[in-house]
């Protein structure tokens, strides 16, 4: 029965086996010759794609398709065109011409059933064909179309290459797939022919209308196998995954797996875009590439190319591949010769300077000299600052300020905590994760080589056996050998001149000399009260005013409310605190505003209490009146100054100089050196020199808690003394400060203007002040300079005449009336004696 | 999500496609006899003025076309069996056959193509 072996399932016999046909004779089996236009029946195909050379049985349905299959009957050939829908079409009406593909197969229908209202059909794929004209569209879809010509081979070895390869993963997909039917399985093997091998794949696996299509129009053997082979491997990729999940008895896939196989498919994808950069000979091209783009210093360039060759020596495996990447990756986003325009225009930059930061005269002044002298001679190498100053002064922002107004990039790093040399200066590349240093990792973000760089709280800096980071910052800092800094990681000398470093710190102390010596110390003294009004009213409340959603007209603050909140709120010689008091009042205005409480607000002094609370701070006030025995002086905090009383009382009987109130070694012996002048010096100033051999003095110095030290209180401590053992009150409207020597001079000290400040603010109006010390008045404010009397001394006589009262208020005890007062024992004595 | 599961059945199940050989392959005998060969072909309907014949070597190839000569205006199908298509039939030889004499000859629905061997 050979017409049978036709109708039944293929079987090995009718596969054609070499022997059969010479399966090179490309033959022509369409009624029409290639090339020669016909029209033909349409089948429109849903999601299917028919191919050569392969048979599919349809069930047919719509009667538009019932008509067209019909019409290919009514023929004599039974040639039916089939095309497939693209697949964008939701609805499910009738396709039209346009929504068709214009290349199809011509198949010719080898047997027709009748089911219920449809009809089944097994259709032979013969030629590829595409569309020249279509005829019509109802009732059934007719076209005018050409064969297309057999894929042609480019390269048969590569397409043979190709070919065993589909081969080889189509058994490791059959062997992973166990109800493959046999005939399938014989089929796919025992395929010898490239063009078929691959049609058959593509109408067995599931690759979707797009890809199906892709396939059926290529028009080379090589590319369709190509397509063939992309779309096998990922589905053997999957498979694989499948039974690996399977055999892991996982029900679930879980989300990592799921991401490998999108991933697997979005590589696949990308391949065939030809967007695949995966590659490692890609990607060291796309270095190469760059490197040629990139503007670099010609030493730089060679080290750049010797690694970017050793990287292509060394497989993507090796550890130092990624090594020399990320090197490489590194060095070409670094700007070796970017550089921004400084904007030169100075009454510009004394704009920005104003707008920003109200007051800081003589910074201000020192940045604009220095452009000046950049606009005069454009390779000066940049300066570096240092700014001194207690916390919320502004040091900070004032380095921000500067980048704006020399149109600069700012940057800043923290060294607050720093302590070892790597982080600023990197690791060597030997070191797994080693990363450059943040000196050039801030230029790197900076993006130019000449940025502001700020190097914040330089004070902080720590160091233990790991290296000195501050030894590193000498190099760093150090315009004559910055200019070749050399980045343990990059290896290659980078040019740091053209950096404008800024440092802050809160105090000199501990930044250590060299480093000290090679930068320019700018200090940034407290703040006024007249200025930290000043700065409220102007920055302060508008920037909390917008940031808490209000506007000028909602929140008005009073001045003497400001100054309120600057007295008793805070304690600071900055802003800081301050402005998070302004803050909370504006959040608190905001809730009533929102609450529709009220339309706007103003606060007086007397409403402050109401939104903050309590005053946290009792400042020292001078006091009224002082006891022999008690003088007031000044002492320099990092919050600013304040004024502190020396209490000094005379102990019948005792001995020496007790001394309490945590006071430093420091202040201990200005304390005793002021004893020893005193009573060296008895005679003069008229105590009774028996008085030190028969009384004990304890001098105490408030709040006891408050560790004190140095060695400005010594003038202070001496008119306490003096005070006592004369009787002669010091003036209550006087403070004093400086330092003393044994012979009686009185030395300079530091912190003059946050003293004076200090005492202002207590209501102290004379003030006692070292006559070296004289040339730092300048910058105490002329407002409050005017309110006050300044008595510049230089030995400790003048101190005492300025400080004490003329009058003996309440003599001391004299010596020789305890002697009495002791024969006469147990009966107690008053020890003072009315005046 | 419909994609990716769809990609997660590696052969479809709603199709059965099969490949198929070059069309229809008539079933052919070939006997051997003193004279040559006998080669006989199955291959009713088609018409014998289109058929294609030719020698080369040791091979016989034979092409050809069978139509529906019998569908007329306003037939329907009801049902279709038969395959009607081009054809080629290679039908190979253990010796040359080339300078044979063919006869060819038509009965019952047979196509039998009579090889002698040339004698020397």
């Amino acid at each position: 029965m050979p017409e049978s072996v036709e109708n039944t399932t293929p079987t090995t016999e009718s596969l054609p086996t070499g022997s059969e046909i010479p399966a090179t004779e490309g033959l022509r089996f369409s009624s029409q010759a290639a090339g020669e236009p016909f029209e033909v029946a349409v089948l429109a195909l849903q999601n299917l794609t028919i191919f050569p050379e392969t048979v599919v049985p349809l069930g047919i349905g719509r009667p538009r398709s019932i008509a067209a299959v019909e019409a290919a009957l009514s023929t004599q050939e039974k040639l039916l065109g089939c095309i497939t829908v693209r697949p964008d079409r939701s609805d499910d009406t009738d396709a039209k011409q346009t929504d068709l593909y214009e290349v199809g197969t011509l198949v010719m229908i080898k047997r027709m059933e009748r089911i219920d209202q449809g009809m089944r059909i097994i259709a032979q794929g013969t030629e590829r064909i595409r569309v020249v004209e279509w005829k019509q569209e109802d009732p059934l879809l007719r076209a005018v179309v050409e064969i297309l010509p057999e894929p042609r081979t480019v390269d048969a070895d590569q397409v043979e290459a190709a070919k065993r390869n589909l081969q080889q993963m189509i058994t490791e997909a059959l062997a992973l797939l166990p109800n493959v039917p046999p005939e399938v399985r014989l089929a796919v093997l025992g395929q010898v022919d490239a063009t078929r091998l691959s049609y058959f794949l593509a109408s067995i696996l599931n690759l979707g209308v797009e890809e199906e299509q892709k396939m059926l129009e290529a028009n080379t053997v090589d590319d369709l196998v190509r397509l063939a082979h992309t779309s096998l491997a990922r589905e053997v990729e999957i498979l694989q995954l499948r039974s690996k999940i399977a055999s892991e008895a996982q029900t679930e896939m879980d989300k990592a797996q799921r991401d490998y196989v999108l991933r697997q498919q979005m590589r696949a994808i990308q391949k065939e875009l030809g967007e695949d950069e995966s590659g490692e000979a890609a990607e060291a091209e796309q270095l190469r590439e760059r490197l040629e783009k990139a503007e670099l210093p010609e030493e730089v360039r060679t080290e750049a190319e010797r690694e970017l060759k050793r990287m292509e020596r060394l497989p993507p495996a090796a550890p130092d591949y990624h090594v020399i990447r990320t090197y490489l990756d590194f060095i070409l986003e670094l700007p070796w010769l970017k550089s921004s325009e400084d904007k030169l225009d100075l009454a510009e930059a004394r704009r920005i300077l104003d707008e920003d930061h109200y007051g800081l005269e003589d910074v201000k002044e020192r940045i604009l000299e220095f452009l000046a002298v950049i606009k005069l001679r454009p390779d000066t190498k940049s300066p570096i600052l240092l700014f001194v100053g207690p916390p919320g002064v502004g040091k900070t922002s004032l380095g921000r300020s500067i980048a704006r107004a020399l149109g600069r990039q700012f940057e800043r790093m923290s060294l607050g905590g720093v302590r070892d040399e790597a982080e600023l200066r990197g690791h060597r590349r030997t070191y797994i994760g080693a990363m450059p240093g943040r000196i050039i990792q801030s230029i790197r973000r900076a993006a130019v080589n000449n940025p502001v760089l700020m190097l914040d709280e330089i004070d902080k800096l720590g160091n233990d056996y790991r290296g000195d980071p501050a030894a590193a910052l000498l190099e760093i800092l150090d315009p004559q050998q910055n200019n070749s800094f050399r980045d343990h990681y990059l290896d290659l000398p980078f040019d740091l001149s053209r950096i404008f470093f800024i440092a802050t710190a809160n105090q000199l102390g501990p930044i250590p000399a060299p480093l000290r010596d090679r930068m320019e110390i700018i200090r940034l003294a407290g703040y006024s009260d007249r200025e930290k009004l000043e700065i409220a009213k102007r920055y302060l409340i508008p920037r909390q005013t917008t940031e808490n959603g209000l506007n000028n007209a909602q929140l008005k603050i009073a001045d003497d409310a400001i100054e309120l909140i600057a007295a008793r709120y805070t304690r600071e010689a900055g802003v800081r605190q301050m402005e998070r008091n302004i803050g909370s009042i504006a959040r608190k205005v905001a809730l009533k505003v929102a609450q529709g409480q009220a339309e706007s607000v103003t606060v007086t002094a007397k409403e402050v209490r109401e939104y903050l609370g309590a005053p946290q701070f009792y400042p020292e006030q001078a006091r009224k009146e002082l006891p022999a025995g008690v003088a007031t002086g000044m002492a320099w905090t990092e919050m600013g100054g304040e004024v502190l009383f020396i209490e000094a009382t005379l102990l019948p009987g005792g001995r020496g100089l007790t001394i309490t109130g945590q006071l430093g070694e420091v202040m201990q012996e200005s304390a005793r050196a002021a004893q020893s002048y005193l009573w060296s010096h008895a005679a003069e100033f008229g105590i009774d020199p028996n008085i030190f051999k028969e009384f004990g003095v304890h001098l105490h110095v408030p709040a006891g808690a408050i560790p004190k030290d140095g060695p400005s209180a010594g003038v202070t401590i001496t008119s306490a003394l003096a005070s006592l053992y004369t009787g002669r009150r010091v003036r209550p409207d006087t403070s004093m400060t400086g330092e003393i020597t044994l012979s009686g001079l009185v030395f300079p000290i530091g912190g003059v203007k946050e003293k004076v400040l200090a005492a202002h603010r207590a209501g102290i109006r004379r003030i006692i002040l070292p006559s070296r010390n004289e040339a730092d008045v300048d910058d105490i404010p002329e407002d409050v300079k005017s309110e006050l009397q300044l008595i510049f001394v230089s030995g400790i006589a003048e101190v005492l005449d300025a400080a004490l009262e003329v009058l003996v208020a309440n003599p001391p005890p004299s010596p020789s009336m305890l002697d009495a007062g002791r024969g006469r024992q147990p009966e107690p004595e008053p020890l003072t004696v009315k005046g | 999500m419909r994609k990716f599961d769809r990609d997660f059945s590696l052969i479809r199940t709603d199709r059965r496609v099969e490949p198929s050989g070059r069309l229809w392959n008539p079933a052919a005998d070939v006997y051997r006899s003193s004279e040559g060969w006998i080669v006989k072909v199955d291959l009713a309907g088609v018409c014998m003025e289109e058929l294609e014949i030719e020698i080369r070597n040791s091979n016989l190839n034979i092409r050809g076309c069978r139509k529906d000569t019998h569908i007329r205006e306003g037939f329907t199908y009801h049902q279709m069996e038969i395959t009607y298509s081009r054809f080629e039939k290679a039908i190979q030889f253990p010796a040359p056959i080339e300078g044979a004499s063919i006869r060819q000859d038509y009965s019952d629905g047979f196509l039998i193509i009579d090889v002698r061997r040339e004698q020397d």
